[in-house]
C-alpha cells in the first residue's frame, strides 16, 4: 500500500484522504506572474487579432470598393445583355463564352480529377498513389503561367489547333484538374475505416462501395472542391491569353477564338482612363469579383449542410 | 481521523445546479446538485445520451474543449469554484485527473508517458524516477512493466494501456479522478483489473466512475448516482440503488429496459 502523507506536504508527496485547510497545490486561483501577463496578453489579443485582421484584408476591401465604385455606375442592364458590339461595349459575348469556357474546363477537370481521386485513393497501390499525389502537388504549384505556355506549345503550335476556344479549355482544365483531385482523393480517403469495413462486410463490390456508400459521404467535400477550383479558374488569366485569342462574336465552335473576362481585363486594363476599354476591364473585374465571392458563399453553404448531415460520422 | 469525522468534512467537490446547454438543442445536463466526499467512489450510470460523460467532463473543465457547449452553475473544489474567470482551468485538471474510454497512451516509452504530467509541472529531475515509479504501483502495473520501463508504451496489451493511463493521471497526485467509461474498450481479465485498481485507489481519492455497466457500478462503487435526460434522478448507496430503487426510471434501468 503507498503511504499517504499529509496534504500540506510539498508537491511531491502522496496527498492524504481527509480534507484538510488547502494546501498550496490545491489553490486554483491564479495569480502568478506568468498568469497574470498571460490574460492581460489574451485581452489585449482579444483587440489586436481583429485589428491585424482588418490591415490584412483591407488591401482585398480597398480593391473591392474601387472596382464596385467604377464600375457599378457605368454598368447597365443593356451592357450586361447586349450582344452587339457594335452600338456598346457590349458584355454578353465575354459573359456567355467565360461560363462556356469555365463549364467546358470543369467537365474536364471534374473528369479527370474526381475520377483521379477515387482511382487513388481505393484502388491504386499504396506506391502508385503516393506517385499520382507528388504529381498532382506539383501540377498545382506550377505557375499558371507555365502550364499557359505548356498549353500554348501542345495545342496551338503541336496540335496546330491555333489560338482556339478548345486550347484554353483544355489549359484551363489543366490548372483546375490538380484541385479537384487533391479534395476528391482526400475526400475518399478520409472516410472512416469502420464505415469501409462495415461496407465490404456486407459484401459490397469495390465499385458499390464506390457508388453507395463511399460518394454519398465524400459527395459534398468533392463539389466544394470543384467549386474552389471553378472560383480558382475563374480568376486565371495566363492560361487563356496564351491559347486564345479574343472574339467579338460567340465561338460557333470548339475550334474557333473566344472572349474570356480575365483575358478582356488583360487586353484593355491598359486602355486610357475614362475611355470604353478601361470601363469594360473594370465592368468585367466587378462582375468576376460577384462570381468568385458567390462561388465562395456557395462554398461555405455547402460545408455547413454537410457538416450537419455527417455529425457524428468523423469522430 | 475516525471514518464518521471523513463523512462529515466538506466535500472534496460539489456541483450545485450545473446546467449545460449546447446551442440550439435540449439541454444537456439540467440542473445537477451532488457532493463527493473523501475517500469515495460515486458511480454515474443511466441511459445513452443521458449527460453521464458530459456531466464528468464539465467536472474539471474538459467540457470547454467542446465547442459550443455552455456551462452554468458551480462546481466548487474544496470550496472554491472552478468556472471562477480568475480560476486557471489548468490548475484544475491538475487536482482532477481524467481517464477516458479508450486508452490514450502517448507514443513514447511506458516511463515517458507517466512521467507526462510531472515533466509539464517541472518537477525536478530525481524526483521524477520515485513518483514514476509510485504511480505505476497506484496503477497496479508497476510489476509488469518494471523490467523495462523503455518499452514503447504502444506494444502495451490494452488494459495494460489503460492502468498506465491511469498512471499518467495519478503521477501529479490529483485529489479527484474522473473515469469515464474506462473498461468499456478492455476485455474482461483487463477490466477485472482496472477495477481492482479502482478499488485501492478509493482509499486515497475521490472517483467519479462514468460506467455504462450496472454490474461495474455493483462491484466497485460506494455510492451510484442515476442520471436520466439530464436530471440527477437517484443518487445513494450503491446497495440500496441496485437494490431498492425508489424512482421508477432507476428501476426500469437497472433491471434492463433501456439502453
Amino acid at each position: 500500500m503507498v503511504p499517504t502523507p499529509s496534504a500540506d506536504a510539498p508537491l511531491g508527496t502522496p496527498i492524504a484522504a481527509p480534507v484538510p485547510a488547502l494546501a498550496a497545490q490545491d489553490v486554483l486561483f491564479d495569480r502568478s506572474a506568468r498568469t497574470t501577463w498571460r490574460l492581460g496578453f489574451d485581452r489585449w489579443a482579444g483587440w489586436l487579432l481583429p485589428l491585424l485582421f482588418l490591415v490584412a484584408i483591407l488591401p482585398i476591401l480597398d480593391l473591392v470598393w474601387y472596382i464596385s465604385k467604377t464600375a457599378i455606375p457605368t454598368l447597365t442592364w443593356e451592357i450586361l445583355t447586349s450582344f452587339n458590339y457594335r452600338t456598346v461595349d457590349a458584355l454578353g459575348v465575354p459573359i456567355v463564352s467565360t461560363v462556356e469556357v469555365l463549364a467546358l474546363s470543369t467537365a474536364f477537370a471534374v473528369l479527370l480529377g474526381v475520377f483521379g481521386g477515387i482511382a487513388t485513393a481505393e484502388f491504386l497501390s499504396d506506391r502508385s498513389a503516393g506517385w499520382v499525389r507528388v504529381s498532382a502537388n506539383m501540377l498545382a504549384g506550377t505557375p499558371s503561367v507555365v502550364l499557359g505556355y505548356f498549353g500554348f506549345f501542345t495545342f496551338c503550335i503541336y496540335a496546330g489547333w491555333g489560338y482556339v476556344m478548345m486550347a484554353g479549355v483544355l489549359t484551363l482544365a489543366f490548372f483546375m484538374t490538380p484541385y479537384i483531385f487533391r479534395i476528391a482523393d482526400l475526400a475518399y480517403t478520409s472516410i472512416p475505416r469502420p464505415i469501409r469495413e462495415a461496407a465490404y462486410g456486407s459484401g459490397t463490390r469495390p465499385h458499390q462501395y464506390i457508388v453507395k456508400v463511399a460518394t454519398p459521404i465524400a459527395f459534398p467535400q468533392v463539389l466544394n472542391g470543384i467549386f474552389l477550383a471553378m472560383a480558382i479558374g475563374l480568376g486565371e488569366t495566363a492560361p487563356i491569353v496564351l491559347t486564345t485569342t479574343g472574339s467579338k462574336i460567340l465561338p460557333p465552335n470548339l475550334f474557333a477564338p473566344v472572349t474570356y473576362m480575365t483575358a478582356l481585363i488583360w487586353a484593355d486594363f491598359s486602355s486610357p482612363s475614362g475611355s470604353g476599354g478601361y470601363d469594360v476591364a473594370l465592368q468585367c473585374a466587378f462582375l468576376l469579383v460577384v462570381a468568385v465571392v458567390g462561388l465562395n458563399i456557395l462554398v461555405r453553404v455547402i460545408s455547413a449542410r454537410y457538416r450537419k448531415r455527417l455529425e457524428g460520422l468523423y469522430q | 481521523m475516525s471514518a464518521g469525522a471523513a463523512e462529515s468534512s466538506p466535500p472534496v467537490v460539489s456541483v450545485q445546479q450545473l446546467v449545460v446547454t449546447a446551442k440550439k438543442k435540449q439541454p444537456i445536463l439540467r440542473g445537477i446538485s451532488l457532493d463527493f466526499p473523501a475517500r469515495s467512489l460515486t458511480a454515474v450510470v443511466g441511459p445513452s445520451g443521458c449527460g453521464k460523460t458530459t456531466f464528468v467532463r464539465s467536472l474539471n473543465r474538459m467540457v470547454e474543449l467542446t465547442p459550443g457547449l455552455k456551462v452554468e452553475g458551480v462546481v466548487n473544489y474544496l470550496g472554491q469554484n472552478i468556472y471562477d474567470p480568475r480560476v486557471n482551468p489548468v490548475l484544475v485538471r491538475r487536482r482532477i485527473g481524467m481517464v477516458f474510454q479508450r486508452p490514450t497512451v502517448f507514443p513514447m516509452s511506458v516511463f515517458e508517458n507517466a512521467a507526462f504530467g510531472l515533466r509539464l509541472i517541472h518537477e525536478a529531475e530525481d524526483e521524477i524516477d520515485a513518483a514514476v515509479e509510485e504511480a505505476l504501483q497506484r496503477a497496479g502495473l508497476w510489476d509488469e512493466v518494471r523490467d523495462d520501463l523503455n518499452r514503447p508504451a504502444l506494444a502495451l496489451s490494452g488494459g495494460q494501456q489503460q492502468r498506465l493511463c491511469i498512471a499518467r493521471a495519478l503521477a501529479v497526485r490529483p485529489r479527484v479522478l474522473l473515469m469515464d467509461e474506462p473498461t468499456s474498450a478492455l476485455d474482461p481479465a483487463a477490466t477485472q483489473r482496472v477495477e481492482a485498481t479502482m478499488q485501492r485507489l478509493k482509499e486515497e481519492i475521490v472517483i467519479v466512475l462514468v460506467t455504462h455497466n450496472v454490474g461495474q457500478a455493483a462491484r466497485v462503487s460506494d455510492r451510484t448516482a442515476f442520471l436520466h435526460s439530464g436530471h440527477l434522478v437517484e443518487l445513494g448507496p450503491t446497495a440500496d440503488i441496485l437494490e431498492r430503487p425508489r424512482d421508477p426510471l432507476t428501476q426500469q434501468f437497472i433491471t434492463g429496459r433501456f439502453e
